[in-house]
């Protein structure tokens, strides 16, 4: 409804297939607890990667039900 | 969304009828699969444009965040769900705030909730201007079932305070 009010969105996800009933526009996938998304507790640098991440899908989706993937592990220092 | 609210109606109506036992004992897992979810039809689009250092940031979680000093609890009873939603300013602290949501792990959020919703990391992403303005309020929703005041009347209201305050981009974390 925000899309149709001229706002463009991004969601954060975790399951693919749940995402299906509602088809965002745009979805950032982490592989991370629903209660969780952005990752653990005090990780403020994953979680600030992840904000990162949402904006720069904004910017870079263009095709209507994108997801994104992330490559980021709980517990796990982030790749590269 | 286009949407028929009536055809939600009456699915919804037969299925609360149907689940009210199983979701009085708790036991959620085959009423999640009966739920008349409505299926989009197409997906809703706004093309992004501009850059994110000059525009207003706004985050809306499912997660129940509530603050505690000043706001009630969502209704954590009720088979329908609460389609209230709550604002969240863009300063609050850890101890201004708490959960009323029945149904998903709100532990690490009662940690820190920038895991659900990360105001701090967006209020420092401002300060270095990598975001040109966080929004002065958020919003929280919680559990809802019956999407009907949801879509009427609570949507509306948010998407008018964020035209109100200019929101530029929309972050969306459901729980």
């Amino acid at each position: 409804m925000a899309e149709e009010a001229g706002i463009p969105t991004i969601s954060l996800g975790n399951m693919p297939d749940r995402i299906g009933h509602i088809k965002p526009p745009r979805v950032l996938l982490t592989k991370f607890p629903r209660g969780s998304m952005f990752g653990e507790p005090g990780n403020v640098r994953r979680q600030r990667r992840i904000v990162l991440d949402a904006l720069e899908g904004l910017k870079t989706i263009s095709e209507p039900g994108t997801v994104l993937e992330t490559p980021y592990r709980w517990g796990q220092p982030d790749p590269e | 969304m286009p949407m028929d609210l009536e055809q939600f109606k009456t699915s919804y109506d037969r299925w609360v009828a149907e689940s009210l036992p199983a979701y009085q004992a708790g036991d959620m897992k085959e009423i999640v699969k009966r739920y008349p979810f409505v299926i989009s039809k197409g997906v809703p689009w706004t093309p992004y444009q501009g850059r994110p250092a000059e525009q207003t940031v706004a985050l809306i979680t499912s997660g129940g965040v509530y603050l505690k000093s000043s706001q009630p609890p969502f209704n954590t009873e009720s088979i329908h769900g609460d389609p209230s939603f709550r604002e969240i300013p863009r300063n609050v602290r850890q101890r201004d705030i708490a959960f009323a949501h029945a149904h998903y792990d709100h532990s690490q959020a009662e940690q820190d909730f920038n895991v659900i919703l990360p105001l701090q990391r967006l209020v420092e992403l401002e300060a270095e201007g990598i975001v040109g303005k966080v929004a002065d309020t958020h919003y929280s929703f919680s559990y809802v079932n019956d999407i009907v005041p949801l879509v009427t009347v609570s949507v509306p209201q948010v998407i008018r305070r964020l035209e109100a305050e200019k929101v530029d981009i929309l972050l969306l974390v459901p729980v």
